[in-house]
């Protein structure tokens, strides 16, 4: 049974008494859902509750099992908001009525259609049989013969007799398309002894909705309902009705998946089923029954199908491997670019457009585009080496030419030297680009550059012996001395136990191209500017951002943290890496004066064994509450938060040293989700958590001169949810001052008429 | 218990567009309820078809399709013969050799092409360009004004050009004008408002909120439809229900489901047969999820969408 935690939650005693055994209500209240303790646990919740749980969380429209596939479970109207789960099926239909060569060849015809598309299977899923005559043993024999073809069946048949022969000739669990308002009782009693999931049709919305009840008051629940009307105006406004009653409305006794049969409204006419299909596709049809399913029909069709059905919240990601384009074979150059299935379209469209063969290699990003990949480590030389060894591209390819997106131009150094051999070349920025770039071979000239630099510098440096250094080793030998600059700016201090909002200057970041090259070139002026503004404009911590920082990353974030410290009295900071030996070593060098280093950032995936860095460490962790993409609700995000909170804890950290990050949404295209994610902060709060997050991001895209405007009125939103902290950009003079005004609002600071100067 | 279908019509409606002059002039919007609901209110206006007709149109090489136009070479030779095609409600002039990085045919070839279409035809027209911003930008103000008072759609406004584009079409030579974005709710709101700005009247203004063949990224155009219908409709936002105009065959005849060759994919069948079913797909996904026009080329699936619409009214 689907119990949300969070339901659960609300009838909860909310006392944290912690009798049962969890740090929190919340906490248990989320066990309960996952099926991992028993509501009876809790001393306290009242059996009046325990029952009003029962009848309130009942989802409003069933999930049907059928074969290995699921239907229904919906709980939207519209995929963006939340997701649709359940992708229809299709199903081809054979009967009675048909010769035995008739059906031979549609039987045969459908099997052909079978294709992967993006990680997906694609393949009529059923066979939909009808039965037109008495005589069982026929029925019987054509349904053995759909059983055959190893695909699932649904049973079109109102004769008791007939359907208990061809069920027991299928020998698995059928659909039995079968129950009328004058067969329910008979059909009933066969579903019930079968298994089967009982299909019921009526001649109109009323009918089917009382045969239902009828069903329903009977004891069963296992049903599908065949909306199919005389017209496809009428079997559309069936189907819109059943889904929105039941959505909408709440009302249970539609909340069923369903079967539409386009037989029976474009019979002969392959074209018009495709259109209906379509239809039905993005319109509440469960089960889709078609004469055929051609290839013609099916690349749009099931192009469709996987669209309307991707989680919004999750990239569609394709395979990682080596795409040959063009007619490339093991001489051609290689393009390399992620796994987010719109950059893979559009950079595959573009190079077959250049009709040059090339091998377009796609490494493993997570489903993220280029940049954002490579801002968060799931593309760097490190992953582009592990598909290449993954996918043994060495030994597949001889031509040695690899060409990398523009956009990560800064990455060929690093991948040069993971990849010994290779002639690294930098492409366009722009997919749009790449034909040109292609035809003009530019990538040529570019190829040899890069062989004739690497046998220079093979020249000049013979095979360097590599050793992994300590951190103390490193310290005396790799981080410059660091020199104690007057900026004309001190840092006034930070009491850890102050319970005034936390705010981590955003500024020192390796996406900013001057930080990059400061950091590459531990250049300590552009670094020490920036953070002399912020420390002048009142942030609380500082964020050190040093890229990926692959190679050099312990010895970067010593200089760095050093660096900082040492000129603005021991500053708190942030430290923000993938890189978790680098942070490790910053956390060497840190002072702890003004309070524990932030490790930036752990998260309920890959990135979870930060909070065990952090623990091992005494540092606070920015806990991002996600695992692969963004978490689809509070559910998830607060399912995210306990695991973490519970790995931490059993690790010896403090609940208050996981700030939790609820990832703050871009309005321009998540403007619906906005206040679930203060609804989520008020959850950490009620739990007595802290929480922080990349605030600004809610404004991202929108005018300069809006985004102040946007970003204060979301703080103050989230300081009256109890957001503790904020990661900011702090010379945004208005979103500072509404933190300060907040601030006294919330009683975290005495008010005086300066209060703003402080 | 018996039950009772809760209907819902909306306050809010789409604006009802007149487009072309005369006996064929046709309204596309004019709705206030979502796509097809008949049955939660009448729909006063079915959605329309138009006939793309390309510069580029002797390179079509699918064979029933070049039946069809046998024997036509100029633009007018094609309106002509797309005219009688059956289900054809308005016409599309797509000027793609226009592209200055292409065949760069020059603008008074093209308004010579528009005119000769506007002489021998009566339906109304729709203007597509080659999408590079500073050459549409003078196509469409030359085409604009040669065919005034033709009641003509250009096709379209984007936020570089929508001053020029807008001024030209709308204001001075008193056409209606297209809104185009790509799959972004907000910008799509964002330039009717700066059309509506430029002193333009919303009964003027259609939208084209971006496109994709099905298969191709479909999600991010049917969440947009959902969305900017929604707006429209449940919070009567006046600056998303301008109707809305999809161009379907300029996407659906390039991907690979359409253009690859027998030989290439001998288990998909023929090739012209699956490019009438993206065709008829794409077009089918549009109208469903809220465009209240389509811009198809093949009479197969021209005949097919016709059909689907006229069962759904």
């Amino acid at each position: 049974m689907a119990l949300k935690g969070l339901d659960i939650f609300k009838l909860s005693p909310k006392k944290n008494c912690k009798e049962c055994g969890s740090p929190t209500c919340m906490a248990f209240c989320m066990k309960v859902a996952q099926g991992a303790v028993s509501i009876d646990k809790c001393p306290y919740f009242s059996d009046d509750a325990k029952a009003m749980l029962n009848e309130q969380t009942a989802p409003p429209m069933k999930t049907i099992a059928f074969g290995e596939h699921k239907l229904g479970g919906e709980t939207v109207l519209y995929r963006h908001e939340k997701t649709l789960v359940n992708k229809n099926l299709f199903a081809v239909s054979v009967s009675t009525a048909m010769s035995a060569e008739e059906v031979d060849r549609k039987l045969s015809e459908m099997q052909k259609v079978d294709y992967e598309r993006i990680g997906e299977r694609m393949y009529v899923e059923s066979v939909f049989v009808s039965n037109t005559q008495s005589d069982p043993a026929v029925y019987a024999a054509l349904a053995q013969k759909a059983a055959a073809t190893g695909r699932d069946v649904i049973l079109e048949c109102w004769d008791a007799e007939c359907a208990k022969a061809a069920i027991a000739a299928v020998g698995k669990t059928v659909i039995l398309d079968g129950a009328t308002p004058d067969t329910w009782e008979a059909m009933n009693a066969i579903a019930k002894d079968t298994g089967a999931v009982l299909g019921v049709w009526a001649e109109n919305l009323s009918d089917l909705y009382d045969t239902v009840k009828k069903l329903e008051a009977a004891g069963n629940k296992n049903l599908v309902l065949d909306v199919t009307g005389k017209t496809a105006k009428e079997t559309l406004a069936n189907a819109v009705l059943v889904r929105r009653t039941a959505l909408k409305d709440g009302d249970r006794s539609f909340g069923y998946p369903s079967i539409v049969n386009l037989t029976k409204l474009a019979s002969g006419d392959d074209r018009l089923q495709t259109a209906y299909a379509t239809m039905f596709t993005e319109k509440y049809g469960s089960i889709i029954v078609m004469e055929s399913m051609t290839y013609a029909q099916a690349l749009p069709l099931y192009g469709l199908r996987q669209n309307i059905f991707t989680d919004p919240q999750k990239p569609m990601k394709v395979e990682s491997k080596i795409y040959p384009l063009n007619g490339a074979d093991e001489n051609s150059p290689c393009a390399l670019t992620v796994d987010f299935a719109l950059t893979y379209f559009l950079v595959s469209g573009e190079l077959e457009r250049s009709n040059q063969p090339v091998n377009l290699i796609i490494t493993d990003a997570s489903g993220m585009s280029v940049l954002t990949a490579w801002a968060a480590g799931k593309f760097s030389s490190s992953t582009v080496k592990k598909t290449f060894q993954d996918l043994d591209i060495e030994n597949k390819i001889k031509n040695r030419t690899l060409i990398i997106p523009g956009k990560v131009a800064v990455m060929k150094g690093e991948i040069s030297e993971k990849l010994p051999g290779w002639n690294v070349v930098v492409g366009p920025t722009e997919a749009v680009q790449l034909p040109k770039y292609m035809k003009d071979k530019e990538y040529e000239a570019a190829a040899k550059a890069a062989a004739a630099e690497a046998a220079a510098k093979a020249a000049a440096n013979p095979v360097e012996e590599v050793k992994e250094l300590s951190f103390d080793e490193l310290l005396a030998t790799k981080v410059p001395e660091i020199k104690v600059v007057d900026m004309g700016v001190s840092y006034k201090g930070h009491n850890p136990d102050s319970q005034t909002f936390v705010t981590i200057g955003e500024r020192i970041h390796c996406i900013a191209p001057v930080i990059r090259k400061a950091m590459d070139e531990r250049d300590p002026e552009p670094i020490l500017k920036r953070a002399a503004e912020q420390i002048k404009a009142g942030a609380t911590y500082l964020d050190v951002n040093i890229g990926p920082a692959e190679k050099d990353g312990p010895e970067r974030m010593m200089w760095a943290v050093k660096l900082l410290q040492e000129n603005f009295n021991n500053v708190p900071l942030a430290l923000d890496t993938a890189n978790k030996k680098a942070i490790e070593a910053g956390i060497k060098v840190y002072n702890r004066t003004n309070g524990k280093p932030i490790v930036n950032s752990a998260d309920a995936g890959s990135r979870i064994s930060n909070i065990d860095l952090a623990a091992a460490n005494d540092a606070i962790c920015i806990a991002l509450c996600s695992a692969d993409g963004i978490a689809k609700d509070n559910e998830e995000r607060m399912k995210h938060c306990h695991n973490m909170l519970e790995r931490g804890m059993s690790l010896g950290m403090e609940a208050t040293d996981l700030w939790f990050d609820p990832l703050f949404l871009v309005v321009k295209g998540m403007q619906d989700k906005q206040m679930e994610v203060l609804e989520a902060i008020k959850l950490f709060s009620n739990e007595g958590l802290k929480s922080t997050g990349g605030l600004s991001n809610n404004s991202n895209g929108a005018p300069k001169a809006v985004r102040p405007i946007m970003d204060s009125a979301l703080v103050a939103m989230a300081m009256m949810q109890g957001l503790t902290s904020a990661i900011v950009n702090p010379n945004d003079l208005r979103l500072m001052e509404t933190i300060k005004s907040c601030d006294i609002f919330k009683n975290h600071v005495l008010y005086s008429d300066s209060y703003l100067d402080l | 218990m018996a039950f009772t279908p809760k209907t819902a019509p909306f306050s809010g409606k789409i604006n009802a567009v007149t487009l072309g002059t005369g006996d064929k002039a046709t309204v596309i919007g004019g709705q206030n309820v979502m796509p097809f609901y008949t049955f939660d209110a009448p729909i006063e206006n079915a959605p329309k078809i138009g006939v793309e007709i390309s510069d580029a149109a002797n390179e079509w090489d699918a064979p029933a399709l070049r039946e069809f136009y046998a024997g036509c070479t100029t633009m007018a030779d094609y309106a002509k013969k797309a005219e009688t095609m059956p289900g054809a409600d308005f016409l599309c002039l797509h000027f793609e050799s226009a592209d200055p990085n292409g065949a760069n045919r020059s603008v008074a070839d093209c308004v010579a092409d528009a005119k000769a279409v506007a002489e021998a035809t009566s339906m109304p027209i729709v203007v597509m360009g080659c999408k590079n911003i500073e050459k549409d930008g003078e196509l469409f103000s030359k085409i604009a004004e040669a065919l005034q008072g033709k009641n003509i759609l250009v096709l379209s406004a984007r936020s570089e050009d929508y001053k020029t584009v807008g001024a030209s079409v709308a204001l001075a030579y008193g056409q209606k004008v297209g809104a185009e974005t790509a799959d972004d709710i907000n910008l799509a709101k964002q330039l009717n408002i700066m059309l509506k700005g430029l002193s333009i009247n919303p009964e003027n203004i259609v939208m084209n909120i971006g496109t994709a063949a099905v298969g191709y990224g479909f999600e991010y155009v049917a969440s947009t439809l959902d969305r900017v219908r929604l707006a429209a409709l449940q919070q009567s936002d006046a600056d998303l229900q301008m109707p809305i105009m999809a161009p379907v065959s300029t996407d659906t005849w390039t991907v690979k489901e359409s253009s690859a060759t027998e030989e290439d994919e001998p288990a998909w069948g023929s090739r012209e047969e699956r490019a009438i079913e993206m065709e008829v797909s794409t077009a089918a996904a549009n109208l469903v999820g809220g465009a209240d026009a389509v811009i198809m080329r093949h009479p197969a699936a021209v005949a097919t969408v016709k059909k689907f619409i006229s069962e759904l009214m």
